[in-house]
C-alpha cells in the first residue's frame, strides 16, 4: 500500500514537472477600466395651446417634482461625466420660456437651464450641456432629487396658431459615463 | 470526393457540439471497478472489490471552450483593456461555456453473487456540476452601454447557467445475459445539497428613438432563476449555521430524486466489441429551502412625461414614483419558494473496439472453461484494444458530444494503459493517458487528460483527471 501510495505521488509529481506554464501577470486584472456609456430620455412635457390660452399671459404651469435617478447612489457615485440633451419644438402661436431647475433635498437650486422660445414658425431649438470635465459641475446632477418646471407665455392669451396641432413640446434625455470598474 | 465530403460534415458537426464532462479514458477500462459507473454493463472478472473510502474515485475537470487563462493574463504587454474587450466580450459567443464537474467516492463495493453471472456494486458518491454559457448580450451592455447602441436588442436568452451539488447513492447489478452479451443497471437515489438553474431565460432589452421623448429603452423579460440549498449556504457562510446542516442535506435531508443508468456489452465477434451506456436518465424535486425570482413582463420607458392640461388637473401628483410604479406594474421582480424538477444531465457513451494480439489469461473465476471463446466473465483477454467511442452529454444548449480513437495496451495482469484522442470544441488536441496498476489485491488507477496542453497549461482550455485506489480480490485464494 504504501509503494502505491509513492508510485502514485511520483505520477502526479511528474505531470507537475512536465507541465509548464507561461509566464502570467494576474497584476493586469489592476489596469482593467470598465466605463460604460448609458442614455436615456429624462423629462417630457408638452402643452396645447388651449392650456396657455386659458390662463393670463405669464407663467401658467410650474411644478415641482421628485427625480431620483440622478441622486442614486449606483449612478451618483459612480458618474464621471455626461450630456444632457434638449429639444424644444413650439408650434403656438406665442414666444414662450421654459426654465428647468434642479434642486436638491433641501430645495435649493443648483442649477437652472433657461429657454427662450420664438412662436411658430420657430423650428426645434436643441440644446447639448456638458456635465463633469470641461462642462458644469457633476455635483449638480450627483445631488439632484428635484427638478422645477416653469413655463411661461410672454405674449398675450388670446391668438391662436394656424400650424395643427399647436403644441409646445420639451424633450430631453442624458448620455452619462459611469466607472464601474 | 463526396464520401470525404460527408466525412467531413460529420466531423464538423461533432467537433461542434463537442464538450467535456467526458470520461472516455475510464470507459470500457474494466480492469478498474469505477469503470462500472460509467457503464454497469462492462465485462468484469473481480470476485469482489472495495474502494478505498474517498479515495477510490476522484475525478475533477474543467474547460472554458472560449478563453484560456493565458488569453487574459499572458505578459505580452498586450492592455489588458484590449484583451478583454477584443477576446472577451467581443471575442467569445454565447454558446461558448464555462464548465466544470467533480465527483468523490465515498463507499463503492461490488460482489459477485452466489449466482455467478451476476455482479452487486453500491456505493455513494458527491458529485458537483456546473455550467454557465457566456452571457454575451449583459457582458456588452455592462462594459460599453446602451449608449450608440440604438436599435441594437440586447438578448437576455444569452443569461443560461445551471449547477449542483449532490450525494447519489446507487445500486447496480451487472449480469452476463450470455457469452456474447452482458447487461447493466443500477438505481440511483439522488439527495440534493444545492441546486441553482436559470435556463429558459427569454426576452430583450433595448433602446430606440422615442414615440414622444428623444429616446425610449424597451425592455421585454421573461427570466427566472431557481434555487434550493442557497439559504441554508448564505447562513453557514454567516455563521447562523454549521456546516452540519449543509451535510444533511446530502443524506435525504434535502431534495430528493431518483435516476437509472443502463449498459450492455456485446460481442459482435471474437475480437470486436461494442458497447453502449446511458446515465443518469433521471430527476430531481427541488422542494425544500427553494428561493426563485422571476422578473417578467414588457415595459417602455421614455423618461417623466407631463401631459398638460392632464397635469394641471393633478397638481399632487409624484411623476417619478409613478414612473418607477409603473415599471414595476408593468415588469415585476418577484421572489416565490415553489418546489420544483430539474432533469439530470444525462449522458449517453457508447464504443466499438476491436481486440487483437496475443491474449492475457483472465484472473478471475478459473472454475470456468477459461478460453477465447468460452465467454462470461473469464473470458481470455487480448493485449491490444483499438477503437473508438463516442460522448454525448444533455446539455442547456442541447447535447454535446464528444468523439475519441483510443488505443489500450494491457501488461500482463499488472498493468494496463490506454491512451485516447478526443475532438472536442475545447481542444482538437486533446491526447490523454490512462493507467492501471495493479499489485496483489491492490488497484491504482491515474488518468490525465489534454496532456499536450500541459506544454502551457494556462493556455489550456481544458484539463481533468480521475484518480483512485481499489482492492480487488478475483476469488482464488
Amino acid at each position: 500500500m504504501k509503494k502505491l501510495g509513492v508510485c502514485l505521488s511520483l505520477i502526479t509529481l511528474l505531470l507537475c514537472v512536465v507541465s509548464c506554464m507561461e509566464d502570467q501577470d494576474f497584476d493586469q486584472y489592476k489596469d482593467l477600466s470598465v466605463v460604460p456609456v448609458y442614455e436615456s430620455s429624462i423629462l417630457y412635457l408638452e402643452s396645447t395651446e388651449d392650456v396657455i390660452n386659458n390662463v393670463p399671459p405669464g407663467p401658467f404651469y410650474s411644478q415641482d417634482f421628485s427625480f431620483n435617478a440622478f441622486s442614486e447612489a449606483v449612478f451618483s457615485d459612480r458618474v464621471l461625466d455626461g450630456v444632457i440633451t434638449y429639444e424644444v419644438e413650439n408650434t403656438t402661436s406665442k414666444p414662450l420660456s421654459l426654465t428647468l431647475e434642479f434642486l436638491n433635498d433641501a430645495d435649493e437650486v443648483l442649477d437652472a437651464e433657461p429657454f427662450t422660445i420664438d412662436p411658430a414658425p420657430s423650428g426645434t431649438l436643441q440644446r447639448d450641456v456638458a456635465y463633469g470635465n470641461t462642462g458644469k459641475s457633476l455635483d449638480i446632477i450627483r445631488n439632484t432629487s428635484k427638478i422645477r418646471v416653469v413655463a411661461v407665455n410672454e405674449g398675450n392669451s388670446t391668438s391662436t396658431s394656424n400650424v395643427s396641432p399647436p403644441l409646445v413640446i420639451f424633450k430631453s434625455s442624458g448620455k452619462f459615463s459611469l466607472r464601474v470598474k | 470526393m463526396r464520401k470525404y465530403s460527408l466525412i467531413f460534415i460529420l466531423i464538423a458537426f461533432v467537433c461542434h457540439f463537442v464538450t467535456g464532462q467526458n470520461k472516455q479514458l475510464l470507459y470500457d477500462f474494466s480492469e478498474i471497478p469505477q469503470s462500472l459507473l460509467i457503464n454497469p454493463g462492462t465485462e468484469t472478472d473481480f470476485q469482489w472489490y472495495s474502494g478505498v473510502p474517498l479515495l477510490s474515485g476522484v475525478s475533477l475537470q474543467a474547460g472554458s471552450s472560449g478563453i484560456s487563462v493565458n488569453d487574459l493574463f499572458a505578459n505580452d504587454g498586450i492592455d489588458f483593456n484590449d484583451k478583454v474587450r477584443d477576446r472577451l466580450i467581443n471575442g467569445m459567443s454565447p454558446k461558448d461555456d464555462l464548465s466544470g464537474t467533480y465527483q468523490i467516492e465515498l463507499i463503492n463495493i461490488g460482489y459477485r453473487g452466489s449466482e455467478t453471472d451476476n455482479f452487486y456494486s453500491f456505493g455513494i458518491y458527491n458529485e458537483g456540476d456546473a455550467i454557465g454559457y457566456w452571457f454575451k448580450d449583459y457582458a456588452k451592455l455592462g462594459f460599453e452601454g446602451n449608449a450608440d447602441n440604438l436599435n441594437n436588442r440586447f438578448n437576455l436568452s444569452h443569461l443560461k447557467t445551471r449547477g449542483e451539488i449532490l450525494n447519489v447513492f446507487h445500486f447496480g447489478v451487472t449480469k452476463e445475459i450470455d457469452n456474447k452479451l452482458t447487461f447493466g443497471v443500477r438505481g440511483k437515489l439522488y439527495s440534493g445539497i444545492l441546486d441553482f438553474t436559470s435556463t429558459k431565460n427569454k426576452g430583450y432589452f433595448v433602446t430606440t428613438e422615442g414615440q414622444n421623448n428623444l429616446l425610449a429603452n424597451t425592455i421585454s423579460a421573461d427570466l427566472e432563476l431557481k434555487s434550493s440549498g442557497i439559504i441554508t449556504l448564505d447562513h453557514v457562510i454567516d455563521g447562523d449555521s454549521s456546516a452540519g446542516d449543509m451535510i444533511k442535506r446530502g443524506f435525504f435531508g434535502g431534495d430528493l430524486g431518483l435516476g437509472v443508468d443502463l449498459g450492455f456489452t456485446y460481442h459482435l465477434n471474437e475480437q470486436t466489441v461494442i458497447t453502449g451506456s446511458l446515465l443518469d436518465l433521471g430527476f430531481l424535486y427541488h422542494s425544500t429551502d427553494v428561493l426563485s425570482y422571476t422578473l417578467k413582463g414588457n415595459a417602455t420607458v421614455e423618461g417623466v412625461e407631463i401631459i398638460l392640461p392632464d397635469a394641471i388637473n393633478d397638481p399632487n401628483a409624484d411623476f417619478w414614483q409613478d414612473l418607477v410604479d409603473e415599471v414595476e406594474g408593468l415588469l415585476p421582480f418577484e421572489e416565490n419558494r415553489k418546489s420544483y424538477i430539474t432533469f439530470r444531465p444525462t449522458k449517453l457513451y457508447g464504443s466499438l473496439r476491436y481486440n487483437f494480439g496475443e491474449t492475457v489469461q483472465s484472473k478471475g473465476r478459473l472454475d470456468c472453461d477459461c478460453n477465447l471463446s468460452g465467454g462470461k466473465s473469464n473470458r481470455a483477454k487480448y493485449a491490444n484494444g483499438l477503437g473508438g467511442q463516442l460522448y454525448v452529454i444533455n446539455r442547456p444548449r442541447g447535447p454535446q458530444a464528444a468523439l475519441s480513437a483510443f488505443y489500450q495496451r494491457r501488461f500482463g495482469n499488472i498493468m494496463a494503459v490506454k491512451t485516447t484522442y478526443t475532438i472536442d470544441k475545447y481542444s482538437y488536441s486533446n491526447v490523454g493517458l490512462g493507467l492501471s496498476l495493479q499489485a496483489g489485491p491492490i488497484n491504482m488507477y491515474f488518468m490525465a487528460d489534454n496532456l499536450l496542453a500541459y506544454r502551457n497549461i494556462a493556455a489550456s482550455n481544458y484539463a481533468s483527471f480521475q484518480l483512485g485506489i481499489n482492492i480487488i480480490s478475483w476469488g482464488k485464494n
